[in-house]
């Protein structure tokens, strides 16, 4: 991707953007693809989801939209002082950074707004957080494997083994996984596990081990850090991905934002899903198959899953089946659910099973 | 009830001990009992009401006067009593009339007057009088000086209780340094708790009056409360109307009707009422020839096929005129009659008059009376088929040959047209057949009958007909048959009573006063009242309060009751009207202020019923009072404007009158609601221009820190952003231009001024004025929407500019000099 010197240049060239709309008498403005779902596309030469053609422009025309620019300002010379000083932050340490700044209308009043500014920016410069030195707050994902790799950390080289070199944990990624770079592996395929449980379940029983598998933990929505190093895996190693999380509407997004993309960052699609990875379950076929205890689905439920339905990304022949077949049996359940046939079914019926009728064993 | 009942017989002569207790009151019982009624019935209202009285009535003389009313008011403490002097600059009381007009309950001259006035019963300042008389024993003291007498006349006036006579103490000559005018002065208890009510009559009044100086001194102020007049014209003289003949009532149309001079009623009601011709006349008679008379019923006459054959009748009824002369009458009326589609009795012996006079001419024979009459008749007869001395008709039920009757043929088509389809056939022929006995019955061959009557007779029938065919006529199908059979009966030719016989029957006046109200008539004329006009309602607000809007609406003139009335409405906004709490609601009617009673009154029931948030004022819940910083004025003029008391303090609930009141508060709310949009966008506009004028320029310093450029120029960026005019002086070299950018949405005519200390040359148009020195370079560009103009001009080294820029609000305007 850029270098940091880029990273700064791109962000000066948008303030020298600016500087030339006030030189030419003109309102100051910033026109960005509209990020709502109605407005992404299909890019079928890629196979993810990016952005359509419908802009939306902040534009100092009004109150609101002069308070936007002028944090943008601000934003850039902080992240451009940033990159020029070689040090990094986090999107929380920016908003409440922006307290300092001397002036009160720059001052960020929620750290969405923030986040949300970041990203305009990354979609104006085309540049990266990451290459501006933002950090998420939460951590990327842990990997548990037959991987070798070697990080570039603040204090050097380090080379791990990702199940030799880690303990129960895992390998804990960096915030910026471009940081790192593949050595070794003997890795057949990698499983992308929503919960902490379950991705201890399969340690504890040495599924990793046994099947030649890179076990991924998403922690829930996965952090963007998360699906890049998955979509490395799978592009550099060339192994299948397979996405295991709960039968519920909201982990059926988990997956679509590791395969698909996700709306907010639909900029970055290209850089972050990887559109092969496929679904393991739960899926509300196996909720009726394997008769697993579950729950009723509730009304924010059935919202969801039919503003599934209308989700492109969700459009396919597999998903309609699904999600149909889940709003007809209105039924939910968690991966631990599993746990009803034993705590070794998991590895030794379910995953094997499915993993085999996908075609991944 | 029983015990009474039970005594009744021991208790003998109760009658006579129950008139005993019976006598005539004197008019100060009177006034002791009823004073709530007149606005006396405390202490505190009494002193309001007397100045009321006293200044409506000082306003009234001066404006008849044609004089700009000049009014004093004083309240002084004189021991327990308060002394209150009211003094006009009005023209003045005759000796004869003084002690009337001060002393006579219920004496007044505009009692009967159809006229807007302030005063209306007369009952006012001799109420304040009595008032002052029973509760401090002192006279009323009067100073009056016509205009034009070198001495004032001095009365000191009480009433005498017992007969209601004023009885005058003094009758002196004495000096006043007034030309002319009256002065009232009155003693009586009270006390001054009600102030904040007299100084709101006060200065209502003004605001109400603008033509009249008023001057308020009482024992709580320090510095007299002072109100000029705001015009010097006068209120527009008004004329008295004669009454509107639907605002008369049965007693007073009585009376008038016993002392016209006019003969007929025709003549009555075009000399004694206004807007009432011939033609309204005559249609008014008609009307009271329905109601007192009745119409005749009219039927059809024979068809071809008929055996009635009224030709034939009326050959048999006449006698010994010769064949030819007879065949041309009977075939010239038998020719006539089948013309006809209905006819009533009445237009048949029109008919037999006609064809009579043409047959005489034509034949030399002559028709006399009796032998017409025999031939209507007899054709009567024939049409109706009412069989002479049968006629009497039978019970119902009876009479086997009454299917044959060609009545029942007549009314069984009216009643089958006037109901429904579902009707059965056989209960529409009873229908038919009870109808037609029961207008057999009817006295005398004419078939008359008013509307009552037949409303009546078709009710009887229909439950006649219920009763025996258990088919229902309900209470539209008998509207229905009504309606079919007075629409097709005709108006009476007889002529109407005479007025004297009108007026000796009390019935008959009653018919004449229906036919007046159902009559049509064009409202009355409007110049009996006397509007403030818009301009002049928004002038006396302008006056009494300091806002930062005002507006007014006057209604055109509406009937209510006969009685004319206008409606008009002001608003006043902002400036120093308090915005706490509700908005003061102004009340007057014949140009008073209502002081008392705002609950009661009309005028509040329907400011409350508007939906003020339209209008951009605070009304919490919706509906109610609104809040914030406004005054609403309303007037109703009328000849009688309707209060709920005699103490003339609150509207009543007329809804003619409320309409009227909401419709022109509306008109002045719709004028409001627009400057308070157009203020709130202005308002928006500057705090826009105020942050974005912080914002922006933060901006553009933090983006050249950024890009290391010196600061950009953002003026035109911020002009643009403002949709802003934008005057940007540019100087090169020796040229000076001024660049005018117009970003707003609608052209603009603007007018700029530079001045400039050495003298300019080569001016692109404009004009050039030198001042001492100075010189003023003028241009009245007018600059399209969206366009710009440049305008130049040289000047020789350096100087110094100031521009100036009219032509466009301040807030829309930016200037870069």
């Amino acid at each position: 991707m850029t270098t940091e010197s880029d990273a700064r240049d791109e962000l000066i060239d948008l303030a020298a953007d600016f500087y030339d709309q006030f030189a030419d008498g003109e309102i100051p403005e910033m026109t960005l693809p509209t990020r709502t779902k109605s407005n992404i596309e299909y890019d079928t030469e890629s196979g993810v989801w990016t952005y359509g053609d419908r802009t939306s422009t902040r534009s100092a025309n009004s109150v609101r939209g002069a308070r936007k620019l002028l944090k943008a300002a601000y934003t850039i010379e902080f992240l451009a002082d940033q990159l020029d000083e070689d040090r990094s932050s986090t999107l929380r340490e920016l908003y409440y950074l922006s307290e300092s700044w001397d002036n009160d209308e720059a001052q960020f009043s929620s750290q969405d707004e923030s986040n949300d500014l970041v990203e305009d920016l990354e979609i104006v410069t085309g540049v990266t957080r990451e290459d501006f030195h933002m950090r998420p707050e939460e951590s990327g994902a842990t990997l548990m494997g037959p991987l070798l790799i070697r990080e570039q950390t603040r204090r050097g080289e380090r080379e791990i083994h990702c199940q030799e070199d880690v303990g129960a944990g895992g390998y804990q990624i960096p915030n910026n996984p471009d940081m790192i770079e593949f050595l070794d592996d003997d890795i057949d395929f990698a499983l992308a596990v929503e919960t902490g449980g379950m991705r201890d379940r399969l340690v504890e029983n040495g599924f990793d081990e046994d099947y030649n598998c890179l076990v991924i933990h998403l922690k829930g929505q996965p952090a963007r850090a998360t699906r890049r190093i998955t979509k490395r895996v799978h592009d550099e190693l060339d192994v299948p991905i397979a996405v295991f999380a709960d039968g519920d509407p909201w982990s059926y997004r988990i997956y679509g934002s590791v395969a698909y993309g996700s709306i907010k960052s639909a900029h970055l699609s290209k850089y972050l899903a990887t559109p092969e990875a496929q679904f393991v379950g739960i899926q509300p076929e196996d909720i009726v198959e394997y008769d697993l205890p579950s729950d009723p689905l509730a009304d924010s439920d059935i919202n969801a899953l039919e503003s599934e339905l209308e989700d492109p990304r969700f459009q396919t022949d597999y998903w309609e089946e699904q999600i149909e077949l889940q709003l007809d049996i209105g039924k939910k359940s968690e991966q631990q659910s599993l746990a009803s046939r034993g705590l070794d079914f998991v590895t030794d019926t379910y995953l094997p099973e499915r993993l085999g009728a996908m075609g991944v064993l | 009830m029983t015990s009474f009942q039970s005594t009744i017989g021991d208790e003998e002569g109760i009658a006579e001990e129950l008139a005993e207790g019976q006598r005539e009151i004197s008019i100060a019982e009177f006034f002791e009992k009823n004073k709530h009624m007149l606005g006396f019935d405390s202490g505190a209202r009494g002193l309001v009401t007397a100045v009321k009285e006293a200044v409506d009535n000082a306003l009234d003389a001066t404006e008849e006067a044609g004089v700009l009313p000049d009014i004093y008011i004083e309240i002084e403490e004189v021991g327990d009593y308060y002394r209150l002097v009211i003094e006009d600059n009005g023209p003045g009381i005759t000796k004869e009339q003084l002690p009337k007009v001060f002393g006579k309950l219920l004496y007044g001259s505009r009692f009967h007057a159809r006229e807007q006035s302030r005063g209306q019963q007369g009952i006012g300042i001799s109420a304040a009088v009595l008032y002052s008389q029973l509760t401090s024993g002192q006279p009323a003291k009067i100073t009056s000086r016509p205009k034009g007498q070198s001495r004032a006349q001095y009365f000191e006036l009480i009433i005498d209780t017992d007969t209601n006579e004023p009885e005058i103490k003094a009758d002196e000559e004495t000096t006043w340094d007034r030309p002319h005018g009256t002065r009232i002065e009155l003693e009586m208890e009270g006390n001054m708790r009600a102030r904040q009510q007299l100084h709101d009559y006060v200065k209502h009044t003004a605001v109400v009056n603008p033509h009249a100086r008023l001057e308020l001194r009482e024992p709580g102020l320090d510095e007299p409360m002072k109100f000029e007049r705001a015009t010097d014209e006068l209120p527009a003289e008004t004329k008295e109307i004669r009454p509107h003949p639907h605002g008369v009532e049965l007693g007073a149309l009585i009376k008038m009707l016993e002392a016209t001079e006019s003969y007929s009623v025709s003549g009555f009601l075009q000399e004694e009422f206004t807007r009432v011709g011939k033609k309204t006349a005559d249609s008014v008679i008609d009307n009271f020839r329905d109601v007192y008379y009745g119409r005749e019923l009219a039927w059809s006459p024979p068809r071809a096929h008929d055996d009635r054959d009224v030709a034939a009748a009326v050959a048999n009824a006449v006698a010994n005129k010769g064949k030819d002369a007879t065949n041309a009458f009977s075939e010239g009326i038998a020719e006539t009659v089948a013309n006809n589609d209905r006819l009533s009795r009445s237009e048949l012996a029109a008919i037999v008059d006609n064809v009579a006079e043409a047959v005489e001419g034509d034949t030399g024979k002559t028709f006399g009376g009796t032998v017409r009459e025999n031939a209507v008749d007899a054709a009567w007869r024939a049409i109706t088929g009412a069989a002479g001395d049968e006629s009497g008709g039978g019970e119902d039920g009876g009479g086997e040959d009454a299917s044959e009757s060609p009545l029942v043929a007549d009314a069984y088509a009216l009643v089958d047209d006037a109901t429904s389809t579902r009707k059965d056939d056989a209960a529409v022929r009873a229908m038919a057949e009870a109808l037609a006995r029961r207008f057999e019955n009817l006295d005398g061959e004419a078939f008359r009958i008013p509307r009552d009557d037949l409303d009546r007779l078709v009710a009887d029938a229909a439950s006649f007909v219920a009763e025996q065919r258990d088919a229902t006529f309900g209470e539209t199908a008998r509207g229905n048959v009504v309606e079919a059979f007075w629409s097709r009966a005709r108006t009476v030719p007889d002529d109407p009573p005479k007025v004297t016989a009108i007026a000796g029957s009390r019935d008959a006046a009653a018919d004449l006063l229906e036919a007046m109200r159902t009559t049509d008539i064009l409202a009355p004329p409007t110049d009996c009242l006397a509007p403030i006009t818009a301009d002049l309602v928004e002038a006396g607000l302008r006056k009494e309060y300091d806002a930062d809007f005002y507006a007014a609406a006057t209604r055109d003139a509406e009937v209510h009751g006969g009685d004319p009335f206008i409606v008009e409405a002001g608003i006043a906004y902002g400036g120093e009207i308090p915005a706490e709490g509700t908005v003061e609601l102004l009340r007057f009617a014949n140009r008073v202020p209502l002081v008392y009673q705002r609950g009661a009154c009309a005028t509040t029931d329907v400011i409350k019923n508007i939906g003020w948030r339209n209008y951009g004022l605070d009304q919490p819940g919706g509906s109610g009072l609104p809040n914030g910083p406004a005054v609403i004025s309303i007037h109703v003029a009328s000849t009688n404007v309707p209060f709920t008391s005699e103490s003339k303090d609150a509207l009543a609930n007329v809804p003619a009158i409320e309409d009227e009141i909401e419709l022109a508060v509306r008109e002045a709310a719709r004028e409001l609601k627009s400057y308070l949009n157009k203020r709130r966008s202005m308002q928006q506009r500057r705090e826009k221009q105020d942050v974005l004028g912080k914002i922006l320029p933060e901006m553009a310093d933090k983006v050249s820190e950024v890009t290391g450029r010196p600061r950009p120029d953002i003026d035109g960026a911020l002009a643009r952003i403002m949709n802003n005019v934008s005057v940007e002086r540019e100087m090169n070299g020796e040229t000076v231009t001024l660049v005018v950018e117009n970003h707003s949405d609608v052209n603009e005519q603007l007018e700029i001024t530079d001045i400039v200390s050495t003298e300019p040359t080569d001016l692109s148009d404009g004009t050039v004025v030198d001042m001492d020195g100075e010189w003023f370079v003028q241009w009245k560009p007018e600059v399209p929407s969206g366009d710009e103009r440049e305008l130049t001009y040289a000047i020789d080294g350096d100087a110094d500019f100031e521009v100036s820029v009219g032509g466009v609000e301040t807030e829309k305007l930016t200037v870069n000099d």
